[in-house]
């Protein structure tokens, strides 16, 4: 809880120094901008931090995500049924997360390794699909998942809110949660204890991948068009989010909250880089750095508590 | 400074005392050794045997004592000092590199030209009656032959003590013999080695003298030694202070576990026993006599290859008559059949050290807890507090990280964690190790709470004193099998050493 | 800390001794893809075009080749192509400005090192898992290079450099001396020097090379350092192929030279790993990618293809293990 309240209050710093800054920041319009594209980052992450608290890792989420919506795409265009479209999307990027699950599980390929591989094969295939061209024009109705209100508040805010408490109650009110958290924290220990550990595995990645290809249905609304280059800038922002979030790469903690927390921060900082007309060309540079300032907190926070045992 | 003899010992530690957060590994601890010797170093595990090894090579600082060398004082900041003033340590795990060649390994961090590397490491592995290709990668020679490269290794920097740990745990009888001869070899040419292993037949064979080392203090220095059942008394014999159980087991009840010709791929061979409910029954042996392996087949941890283990009538591996395969076995099946597993290795194999005490307790029986999935925080934490409070766990909340409890408490949560499974069925690995002595009393009430409730535990002990007070009757294991059976009556430290150590 | 190897009947490929001992796995995958292009692929069997898959694996392997030895510490490094790419632009401006090839080799050189070493100080030093360590400088070097270019491509950089790297000395492109002179570098002057001895070292046993009083944690870093060093050197091939800079030219590259080292039959674990493996591994890729353009499959199933085959390698080593 104090690490939750801590980060609040980095976020409620930097909100306040933008504030400041500029005059367009604390403005509604602004703000519910904010909210809604940590609510997209949020849900691309959401499933990875799970991957992440089994001392695991899914790498290929972005990609999941840009041929899960690619795909989803040309079938809405193919069928004109949006649900048809949001069932292909939506089953890709699960069957995408079984894929990783068992090389990780049945193949015993390290995490890191087997989604890295993945990654660049989804790229490509992604690439192939799509042969170069963009496809757009969506149904207003389909759109205002991405972009619309409702009561005021764009939609893919009520969406993270779902996941959001979703996820917290399989993380906390599951014993499936428990059982993710423990593998995390000592992996023999866990199998040990009774706890299948490779079935809880495959549906940890199984859902990671759920969660991409939820996620690629609502950046697809909000986007209004895809093409095959919309998956790649997703990755490294979703991991920083899982990181600056409090989660462990070492497994066993972290939360949903935390995550959407990091996907809060780093959005607040994007925005302010844009508000201040900073060249968008910075916000890698500025990613990179804060990934690697929140793993040395990480490592430094493991080293401390295993000092005072 | 000379001893008995008028010569000056090779070597002299006096005196040396350690200590780390939380332990006194050495508490003025002395050894000598002389030149051309073979000299014992005989302890339990948690002795101090490793500290005072460590010491020796330089890895360590004593808080007080001194090293001499040819009775010059010497003082070992790092490995390179001891390297240089000819102490050579082989660990059990060889510090040998599995992708580099035979001269690379020998000639680590002092490398030559390439040629010269390579003759001359086949020169030492000749002199100590090896041929083996230079150029080939460590990781392709046995055991036996990597051990040969690693004594090369030694003996290239000039060693003068060589200290060997457990050299003998993964040879054949023959590669044993050979090491035996090189080691003869070595003595002539006045090298002392330090011989650290718990394979006590082996002193007859090349042992001059014998240092005991319990709870990190001297208990003995024997020259010649032959009586071994004396040194097992000096290395375990705590004087039992305690009546352990009130009463022992009179009329045992069903077949609870029920192992045949059960074969696991860690080396078990046919072992089969059988345990009722209410029995302690003791699982003793040497250490490297299999019971660990034993135990984690039978628990599902280790794969069975043949055989059956049994619990409750329920099949839970292998092949019991006319029934199909029932598989290699599994914790997950174990835990759901009513077995629990207190491992020897709690901090790395019982619990997850980060994780609170209740999510520890409360870990293993999830699914009889919460049938439906469903987690609910109060009925967990009541759970727990309860598990506390029966076990006596000391501690300020249950929300506290296991890694702080004591060590006594930490064993109380692991068999907690079980408690909450339900589990009928208790394997203990070494239950008390590390503990001290309030808390293994407690320990032993909790078993003997839990079989006079019908339950039935397999307990693993190298402390013989502790194997006779505890359990109602014991099998002895050897070479990874079971070579005995003794019963309440005959159950005493003399017999289970004379079936574990093959005393005709 | 590894356990005593057991001995194995796995074929292994020495450090030191490459090729000359036993034929790397990855030739078995190579042999098959050399046959089958040459029966389907017009034109693959020719002069011209091998020598272009020199060519076009030249880049690839000035990366893979410390790649190899990251991966033997156990590690990775996911900037390579970022880091390529901005040393690529910082050559590429500096050219335009008239500065001599000289000195934007050296710049390059100068700024990929500094990246190496800041990786090494990461993983070695702060003690970062290697993979999120180098995710975080691969946003940084492609930051600053998007920053520094505003996203376009740098261009003019004159006739020096273009005209180098058209130059086909004994009628072998210059792309592949120069990756031909990196091989023997490594194969044989970082041998000697021990280099990639303790590359293997710290991947299969750190505790040995501390306690021979080796200074691992140095190499350790030289091993990061040297692999930004490397993608300074190919920026020079990089920058005179495309004759301008571009902040993501060699997006992806990484990815190609971890496939490379893993197909080479280098491994995650314990220090295994095999410059000529490596090299194998390089030209597998090649073959593949310029096969599979003979027979006109799109290069976005290229790369997919390349994962495939990581996976296929993969496989195949752990069953081996077995």
């Amino acid at each position: 809880m104090k690490a939750v309240a801590y980060r609040l209050i980095a976020v409620a710093l930097i909100g306040a120094a933008l504030t400041l800054a500029t005059d367009v920041f604390f403005t509604p319009a602004n703000l519910l901008n904010v909210l809604r594209q940590a609510s997209l980052t949020f849900l691309i992450a959401s499933g990875l931090t799970l991957t992440i608290l089994t001392a695991g890792l899914d790498l290929s989420v972005g990609a999941n995500v840009g041929l899960s919506a690619c795909l989803a795409a040309t079938v809405m265009k193919s069928t004109d049924s949006i649900a048809l479209g949001a069932v292909a999307g939506l089953g890709f990027g699960v069957l995408v997360g079984v894929l990783n699950g068992l090389m990780i599980t049945l193949l015993k390929l390290p995490p890191f390794i087997a989604t890295y591989g993945m990654l660049w094969t989804l790229n490509g295939v992604t690439y192939w699909f799509m042969g170069g061209e963009t496809i757009h024009g969506f149904s207003p109705g389909f759109r205002q998942l991405g972009s619309g209100y409702w009561l005021g508040v764009p939609v893919p805010i009520y969406v993270m809110a779902v996941f959001l408490v979703a996820g917290g109650i399989v993380t906390r009110y599951t014993t499936f949660g428990h059982e993710v958290y423990a593998i995390g924290a000592n992996r023999e220990a866990a199998r040990l204890s009774g706890v299948p550990v490779r079935a809880r595995l495959n549906l940890v990645y199984m859902l990671s991948g759920a969660m991409a290809g939820l996620a690629a249905i609502v950046y697809l609304a909000r986007l209004n068009s895809a093409e095959a280059d919309i998956g790649e800038p997703l990755t490294l922002p979703a991991i920083a989010a899982v990181l600056i979030g409090g989660t462990s790469l070492f497994g066993g903690s972290g939360s949903l909250t935390g995550t959407l927390i990091g996907a809060l921060t780093l959005t607040l900082v994007v925005n302010g880089m844009n508000l201040l007309a900073v060249d968008a060309n910075w916000q890698p540079l500025v990613t990179g750095v804060i990934v690697i300032l929140s793993v040395w907190i990480d490592v430094i926070t493991r080293q401390r508590a295993e000092a005072k045992a | 400074m000379s001893d008995v003899n008028g010569v000056t010992p090779l070597l002299e530690m006096r005196g040396i005392s350690k200590s780390f957060p939380g332990v006194r590994a050495l508490d003025d601890v002395s050894l000598t050794v002389r030149a051309g010797e073979v000299h014992f170093l005989l302890g339990q595990n948690g002795a101090g045997k490793s500290t005072l090894m460590r010491v020796l090579c330089g890895a360590h600082q004593p808080e007080a004592g001194e090293i001499r060398l040819d009775g010059e004082a010497v003082r070992l900041h790092s490995p390179a000092d001891a390297r240089r003033l000819g102490v050579a340590v082989i660990f059990q795990e060889f510090s040998l590199v599995p992708y580099l060649d035979v001269a690379q390994n020998v000639f680590l961090g002092r490398e030559t030209g390439r040629r010269c590397m390579h003759a001359e490491a086949r020169r030492l592995l000749q002199t100590l009656g090896v041929d083996i290709d230079t150029t080939t990668l460590v990781h392709e020679l046995g055991i036996a032959q990597q051990q040969v490269v690693e004594i090369a290794k030694a003996l290239s920097q000039n060693a003068r003590i060589l200290v060997m740990d457990e050299p003998t745990a993964a040879l054949s009888d023959h590669e044993i013999d050979r090491l035996f001869t090189r080691i003869r070899a070595l003595k002539a040419d006045g090298v002392a080695i330090i011989y650290i292993s718990h394979r006590l037949q082996e002193i007859a064979a090349i042992a001059d003298r014998v240092t005991v080392l319990r709870d990190g203090k001297n208990v003995a220095n024997l020259e010649n030694p032959v009586n071994l059942e004396h040194l097992v008394h000096l290395m375990v014999g705590r004087r039992v202070e305690t009546t352990y159980r009130q009463r022992f087991c009179e009329r045992p009840g069903g077949v609870m576990l029920d192992v045949r010709d059960l074969a696991s791929d860690t080396g078990v061979a046919s072992a089969s026993l059988t345990v009722r409910a209410g029995e302690v029954v003791g699982l003793a042996g040497l250490v490297g006599a299999g019971r660990t392996e034993l135990a984690r087949a039978i628990f599902g941890a280790d794969r069975v290859t043949s055989g059956s283990v049994t619990v409750n009538g329920r099949i839970l591996a292998g092949q019991a008559g006319q029934a199909g395969w029932a598989g290699r076995g599994s914790p997950v099946a174990a835990v759901r059949a009513g077995m629990g597993l207190v491992p020897e290795n709690r901090k790395t194999e019982g619990l997850a050290l980060n994780r609170s005490v209740e999510d520890n307790i409360v870990l293993a029986g999830l699914r009889r807890l919460f049938p439906k999935g469903w987690y609910f925080a109060r009925a967990a934490a009541t759970v727990a507090h309860d598990i506390v409070a029966r076990l006596r766990i000391a501690t300020p909340s249950i929300a506290r990280p296991a890694r702080l409890l004591s060590g006594g408490n930490q064993q109380k949560v692991v068999i907690g964690k079980w408690f909450t499974a339900g589990s009928r069925f208790f394997i203990f690995d070494e239950p008390t190790r590390g503990i001290d002595v309030g808390a293994k009393a407690e320990i032993y009430g909790v078993i003997e709470t839990l079989v006079s409730e019908g339950a039935a535990v397999l307990m693993i002990s190298s402390e013989l004193p502790e194997m006779v007070a505890v359990c109602d009757r014991a099998y002895v294991m050897r070479d990874k099998r079971i070579v005995g059976e003794l019963g309440r009556a005959e159950l005493s430290e003399a017999n289970i050493l004379r079936l574990a150590m093959h005393h005709e | 800390m590894s356990s005593p190897p057991k001995g194995g009947h796995y074929r292994s490929t020495s450090v030191v001794s490459g090729f000359s001992r036993t034929v790397p796995g990855a030739a078995y995958l190579l042999a098959p893809l050399v046959v089958v292009f040459a029966i389907f692929g017009h034109g693959f069997a020719t002069l011209p075009n091998l020598l272009n898959i020199g060519v076009q694996s030249s880049i690839l392997l000035l990366l893979s080749l410390p790649m190899t030895l990251v991966i033997m510490t156990e590690g990775i490094d996911l900037s390579m192509g970022a880091v390529l790419s901005l040393c690529g632009v910082v050559m590429a401006t500096l050219l335009t400005k008239e500065k001599g090839l000289a000195a934007g080799l050296l710049a390059a050189l100068g700024v990929g090192t500094a990246f190496g070493v800041a990786n090494g100080v990461l993983v070695v030093g702060l003690g970062l898992p290697p993979f999120v360590a180098t995710l975080g400088t691969l946003g940084i070097a492609q930051g600053v290079a998007l920053v520094l270019t505003g996203g376009q491509s740098v261009v003019g950089i004159g006739d020096t450099l273009p005209a180098l790297y058209a130059r086909e000395p004994l009628g072998v492109p210059f792309a592949i001396w120069s990756a031909t002179a990196a091989f023997v570098v490594f194969r044989f002057a970082l041998t000697r020097t021990r280099f990639v001895s303790y590359a293997s070292a710290i991947g299969g046993n750190r505790e040995a090379l501390v306690l021979a009083g080796v200074p691992a944690n140095l190499y350790h870093v030289a091993v990061y350092a040297l692999g930004g060093f490397m993608a300074g050197a190919a920026a020079l091939l990089l920058t005179g192929r495309i004759s301008s800079g571009h902040p993501t030219a060699a997006i992806g590259m990484e990815f190609d030279a971890v496939a490379a080292v893993i197909v080479g039959g280098t491994s995650f674990e314990r220090g295994k790993g095999s410059l000529g493996g490596t090299l194998v591994g390089v030209l597998t890729i090649g073959v593949l990618k310029n096969g599979l353009n003979l027979l006109d499959v799109s290069s976005s199933l290229q790369v997919a293809s390349i994962g495939v085959l990581v996976v296929v390698a993969l496989v195949i080593d752990s069953v081996l293990k077995r």
